[in-house]
């Protein structure tokens, strides 16, 4: 994404008075979130640190230098760093040798440790991390692509991976029972663990990380003014203030090791074909198959409730039809990641407990349900009226004439808009990542995050991934209709 | 075997028909004609309960309809008043997802629960009879319109139907489907089967008809045998129509 040769972006800083920080609101607390008092605002301790840099630079710089917030989805950050729409990332991002390759990291402003967290009085873990040694394979909640879930997937294979969009989804389900335990930074555990009174710290906080400040590979510049800063507020105290103020500051705060970056060991492997397949090749293909799953379940499932939904409101008694419209537009009119959320974190609450498969398999044909219902419902106001008419005239009951003649007939109809609808479903299952499930799309977020030097062959993986899979089913779904048709 | 009386439809405010009294013996061909709008269609269709009647009553084979019926009972009434009534549509109305041989099937296995190979023998020899043996396995829309609606005729009568109801069955043909179509029904009439046919094929009435009832605006305008009623018409109505159909 190198452009044409352009200037440091510190220059262009300095005219525009200001820099562009991204970061996500959604990740929340201590980091960046709302302000409780005033839900306009943000606050958090990445907050007051973007001001005191701006304050720093404007100090050191003699120009004014304003900090200015750009929101973004977390784990596309270094994407939005590259096309130039934000100057830095500044978002709880660890520094890895990954990230190293592809951004110019600014020397760490916070050192993180990992925190176990489970529920109060859980005596397995009384040893702490070695609980999650085996041999009970215990549910381990984490952020997907986060230093957390490296640290376990590494050093605790007996361990069950969950992986999670959200913190606090995590330490939620951890309290409800369907994770043994989450493992979260340190600063995220010591924020929110006041709300969850019924977990408890296991272990000592382990793995220390650093977060650093992104900026694009050419900001040379830019980088020395921000690593100035840092140490210029590390120094005056300026940072344990800011920390102290959100209950985050430790001790390796003050760790000569921990507070400098690493030398800069890895050296780029040259990217083979080879390689790259044996690296992703079989988590793809086991996400593909999560996605090709999800969508066979869900989708005979919506077409059956469909057209039920359907007959119930031709054909039903007037209460039962409004009631079914109801549903339709209730479905039709709120989002699936909505419902999704609905059905695996607020269903808990009244005794429904579901896994992520069967959440999903749920919320997606509950959901598709209400558009197969319209599409039949489409389909079987299409038959003819003298089509029921000659049925009944031959004897049969209403229902019988439904079974035989008309739904038949409303099935060849709505065939190009059941099917269009199928592949529609099919690419809406990535929206069940956001409860747990691991599919295509999910998969490709995962690689692409802790891979970030190879994010173009990994979409480019993932897209033909899609392709093949909902090709095959046009072709399929144009064979069906032509032999319908005759 | 059928006996109307002071029949009364409405369509909304509309009253379609306006008091309708007839009667039809076992064997008759009762053909109604009258200027379009004047109820034929809307009489013909109350008579299998595809239309609910607003008062008097139908007497069908000893089952009677009338208005305020438990909607069960109702429900019981017209499913055993069309065990026994066939009809045939203007538009003819087979399964278009079905082949000839499967239309013809379908209710004798479907409704009456008879054994498919028998009710195969049957449609087979029904198919010969309206002229269609080689046409089993086709497709309706690979017909030609007369031959669609002979298909219907084959349909309806694989019901063993007391009296069959023919709604307009000509209308939608050219003059060649036309006769081939009023051939089936001649040869069925000759048979004895009892028919209730609407139609403006004037020429067939006189024929095959032995009772022609004149509808106009929802009344039955009058009643005779086809020579009365078109050689010595008795009402104004009746002339009017016959002038305006000889047009």
């Amino acid at each position: 994404m190198a452009g044409p040769a352009r200037a440091d972006t510190l220059d262009e800083i300095l005219e525009r008075g200001g820099f562009t920080w991204g970061a996500d609101e959604e990740g929340g607390g201590p980091f960046i979130f709302p302000d409780p008092a005033d839900p306009a605002r943000r606050t958090g301790f990445e907050v007051d640190l973007a001001a005191a840099l701006a304050a720093e630079l404007t100090r050191s710089l003699g120009r004014p230098i304003e900090a200015r917030f750009c929101q973004a989805q977390w784990d596309k950050l270094p994407d939005l760093l590259k096309t130039g729409r934000i100057d830095l990332v500044l978002n709880g991002y660890e520094w890895s040798p990954e990230r190293a390759q592809v951004m110019a990291s600014t020397v760490p402003y916070y050192v993180y440790e990992l925190q176990l967290l489970a529920r109060a009085g859980d005596g397995r873990f009384a040893a702490g991390w070695d609980a999650l040694l085996g041999p009970e394979r215990l549910k381990v909640g984490v952020l997907g692509g986060s230093a957390a879930e490296r640290h376990v997937a590494e050093r605790y294979p007996a361990a069950e991976l969950k992986s999670y969009d959200g913190n606090t989804n995590a330490m939620g389900d951890v309290v409800k029972g369907r994770l043994d335990a989450t493992v979260q930074d340190l600063p995220i555990a010591a924020f929110y663990g006041k709300e969850f009174p019924a977990l408890r710290v296991a272990g000592e906080p382990a793995a220390p990380g650093r977060y650093v400040i992104f900026v694009r590979k050419e900001d040379g510049r830019l980088r020395e003014a921000l690593d100035r800063a840092i140490l210029a507020l590390r120094d005056r105290g300026a940072l344990r203030e800011i920390y102290g103020r959100y209950g985050i500051w430790t001790r390796v705060q003050e760790d000569p090791v921990l507070t400098s970056l690493p030398a800069a060991t890895v050296t780029a492997e040259a990217l083979t074909v080879a390689g790259f397949l044996a690296k992703h090749g079989r988590t793809f293909l086991e996400a593909a198959g999560m996605t090709v799953l999800l969508s066979l379940v869900s989708m005979p499932l919506a077409i059956l409730l469909g057209i039920l939904v359907a007959l119930g409101r031709l054909y039903g008694p007037r209460p039962l039809s409004l009631a079914l419209a109801a549903y339709v537009e209730a479905l039709r009119g709120t989002p699936l990641m909505l419902q999704l959320f609905v059905i695996f974190y607020v269903f808990p609450a009244a005794g429904i407990r579901l896994d992520a498969f069967a959440a999903s398999v749920l919320g997606l044909a509950v959901n598709y349900s209400a558009y197969e219902a319209e599409i039949y419902r489409a389909g079987l106001q299409a038959v003819h009226a003298g089509q029921m008419e000659a049925a009944l005239a031959l004897g049969m009951s209403r229902g019988l004439a439904l079974r035989r003649i008309v739904i038949p007939q409303a099935v060849r109809i709505v065939i190009p808009a059941v099917t269009n609808d199928f592949i529609a479903l099919f690419k809406d299952t990535s929206v069940c990542s956001v409860i747990t499930v691991v599919e295509l799309t999910k998969r490709y977020n995962i690689a692409a995050m802790t891979h970030p030097a190879e994010v173009l062959p990994l979409a480019a993986v993932t897209g033909l991934l899609y392709l093949a899979m909902s090709y095959p089913l046009s072709v399929f779904s144009r064979r069906m209709e032509r032999r319908l048709h005759g | 075997m059928i006996c109307v009386r002071n029949l009364v439809k409405r369509h909304g405010l509309q009253e379609v028909l306006r008091g309708v009294t007839l009667e039809v013996d076992r064997g008759d061909v009762a053909v109604v004609v009258g200027p379009s709008g004047g109820g034929k269609s809307t009489f013909l269709r109350c008579l299998n309960g595809l239309e609910r009647i607003d008062s008097g009553s139908i007497e069908m084979n000893g089952t009677t309809l009338r208005a305020g019926l438990p909607p069960r009972e109702e429900e019981r009434r017209v499913r055993e008043i069309r065990a026994h009534v066939g009809m045939v549509f203007q538009q003819f109305h087979l399964f278009p997802h079905m082949t000839v041989l499967q239309n013809i099937l379908e209710a004798p296995v479907h409704v009456l629960r008879r054994p498919p190979e028998e009710a195969r023998a049957r449609a087979e020899a029904l198919l010969e009879r309206v002229g269609l043996p080689a046409k089993a396995r086709s497709l309706p829309h690979q017909l030609s319109g007369g031959e669609q609606q002979r298909v219907a005729i084959a349909r309806a009568l694989a019901m063993d139907p007391e009296v069959i109801l023919f709604d307009e069955p000509t209308s939608a043909l050219d003059p060649r489907m036309t006769g081939e179509v009023l051939s089936v029904m001649t040869d069925l009439a000759s048979e004895g089967q009892t028919m209730v046919v609407v139609t403006h094929a004037m020429g067939f009435a006189r024929r095959v008809a032995n009772k022609v009832h004149v509808f106009h605006e929802g009344r039955v305008a009058e009643s005779g045998p086809p020579e009365q009623v078109f050689g010595a018409p008795r009402e104004d109505v009746t002339r009017e129509f016959l002038r305006m159909a000889a047009d």
